[in-house]
């Protein structure tokens, strides 16, 4: 009988353990890096320096609100695209199978292809400016690629994520009743009313997960940042990795600092994120 | 009145499909091209403005790349790594999945949480500071580091799939299988395999693809001598940015993935036990 009750657990252990384990020692290792221990040069001792030297660089902040920024804007833009097409398509119809796979696509396309096909795209030679040019809107090609103000790392990370994001909705907006939204149409609700009150509050979950999901990949994109984005500022994870490998004493530490500051961003900046979309759902449901 | 209302919104329909058709192309289909016809530039005749399309086509790149540079190699690296990786995972995941699957248990719902951690933690964290780790360890293997770092980032994927499949057994089967007096492994084959084996295909194959297309670990642990095909690419996209052979290695990195993906969607949606016991 105890054997019995002990076996699912056991049969938990080669699955769950290497994850439990192996999360623990990685985020316990940023961690204690970050206080000064295990040390690659020197002796181990608590010290809140790095955090100190960290905290008090302008440059860090920078970095740190323009990867906030960039996740906001890519999760809210992702979500915001991928929102009414779900709602299109909740009902199938002739041809709505081949828009799912197509939105779909950019889900099978890695990450640094995406950025390349990008910026092959809107490169000096790329196919943009050579339409631009034979269109007559411009005389001669534009520079846009690694433009400052990252627009090309936001269009990049909501052509990848607002698949995911039409994944993650499509499930909840299909699982709302017909009888409910009949319901509501039989009490006098018009379709921004429905929308209001029932449609949203109902996918008011999905929403959320698929802001945090999105959110938690662009705080912590490197590759789209590397390839495609501003070369005058970087993104924390880049950021991290130039600290770590360029600064040679203390480089561990201070990177470990960093990454701290990255999980609580991804952490604190995605459950915020999800809390106001909360809040904007049922002031509007009022 | 409700006739013309109709034809409107057939018209409407009609309308938004070829939009998200002419996104589709600009968004998708326009870079692929761009991509194959940057990888066919011919070496001797480089396509510059204000050519719009490529002067002189030719496979030479393809050979090129194929002789000279570390792609054969990064390629060898990422297919047996990726091996190793799916075939591991598996094996790991398969009685947490059963557990899942097909037990009731305290605690079940928080241990399911608890696996899906490795998909909220930023990539480059866990890639350096788990190097970090390796380091002190002393674990300088790089192919054993990924293939470590692999297994437990794609444990989650292994283990959700599997879970579905292991849940879609059907317990009257086992019943009938048992109470004919089958052995263990006869209830097995007979009960669990057949609806199994889809699932377990489709799961080995996305942690395959997952594997190969996996991008910090294998950079940060392998750098700067185990190459993967994803570090290949990024090596071309960096300071020398040379677009066509970076055109080249996306095509080898996308297509054979794509490929891979349809067959295990395929399987993924045969895996309904309904089909497979002719009962509904």
């Amino acid at each position: 009988m105890k054997r019995q009750r002990l076996t699912p657990y056991l049969l938990l252990l080669p699955g769950l353990f290497p994850i439990v384990a192996f999360m623990s020692l990685v985020v316990g290792m940023a961690v204690s890096q970050s206080i000064g221990y295990f040390n690659f040069a020197g002796d181990d001792r608590f010290s809140l320096e790095f955090w100190e030297g960290m905290l008090s660089q302008n440059q860090f902040w920078r970095v740190f609100w323009y990867s906030a920024r960039i996740a906001i804007l890519s999760s809210l833009i992702s979500v915001m695209l991928a929102y009414p097409v779900a709602l299109w398509l909740r009902r199938p119809f002739p041809g709505s199978d081949l828009i799912s796979a197509m939105i779909k696509a950019p889900l099978l396309v890695h990450g640094l292809v995406a950025a390349f096909l990008f910026v092959n795209f809107i490169s000096f030679q790329g196919f943009l400016n050579v339409a631009l040019v034979k269109l007559g809107l411009i005389d001669r090609p534009i520079r846009m690629q690694n433009d400052s103000y990252a627009i090309g790392v936001v269009i990049l990370q909501v052509w990848k994520n607002m698949p995911l994001a039409f994944l993650v909705i499509t499930g909840s907006v299909r699982a709302i009743g017909d009888d409910i939204l009949d319901a509501a149409r039989d009490l006098g609700a018009g379709s921004l009313a429905r929308l209001r009150r029932v449609i949203l509050p109902l996918t008011l979950r999905a929403l959320q997960a698929a802001l945090i999901l999105i959110f938690i990949g662009a705080a912590g994109d490197w590759s789209f940042q590397v390839v495609a984005g501003p070369t005058n500022i970087q993104s924390m994870a880049q950021f991290m990795h130039r600290v770590q490998s360029d600064n040679a004493a203390h480089g561990w530490n201070e990177a470990a600092v960093v990454a701290v500051m990255l999980m609580a961003l991804s952490l604190f900046g995605s459950l915020t994120l999800a809390g106001l979309m909360q809040l904007i759902v049922r002031r509007m449901g009022r | 009145m409700t006739t013309l209302s109709r034809s409107t919104l057939f018209w409407q329909r009609q309308l938004l499909i070829l939009l998200a058709l002419a996104v589709f192309f600009v968004a998708l289909v326009l870079p692929f091209c761009m991509a194959v016809l940057w990888s066919l530039v011919d070496p001797s005749t480089p396509w510059a403005y204000p050519a719009v399309l490529p002067p002189v086509l030719s496979l030479r790149r393809w050979v090129e790349i194929w002789t000279t540079s570390a792609l054969p190699q990064a390629m060898y690296n990422s297919y047996t790594l990726a091996a190793c990786v799916s075939i591991l995972t598996l094996l790991l995941a398969m009685p947490t999945a059963y557990a899942f699957g097909r037990m009731e248990f305290p605690g079940k719902a928080v241990a399911q949480m608890l696996t899906l951690v490795p998909l909220i933690l930023p990539g480059f964290v866990s890639a350096i500071f788990f190097s970090a780790l390796l380091i002190e360890l002393g674990l300088y293997s790089r192919f054993l580091g990924i293939l470590i770092g692999h297994t437990v980032g794609l444990l989650p994927y292994a283990i959700r799939l599997l879970s579905v499949s292991f849940s879609m057994v059907r317990q009257d089967l086992i019943d009938a299988a048992r109470d004919l007096g089958a052995s263990r492994m006869v209830v097995f084959r007979t009960a669990y395999l057949p609806v199994l084996k889809p699932g377990l295909l489709a799961a080995l194959i996305i942690v395959f693809i997952l594997s190969i297309e996996e991008f910090a670990i294998s950079y940060i642990v392998g750098a700067p001598d185990f190459t993967t095909v994803p570090t290949i690419l990024y090596s071309y996209l960096g300071y020398n940015f040379i677009r066509p052979n970076a055109a080249a290695v996306s095509l080898i990195l996308v297509v054979p993935n794509v490929l891979l993906m349809l067959i295990a969607e395929r399987l993924l949606k045969s895996a309904d036990p309904a089909v497979m016991t002719g009962k509904g």
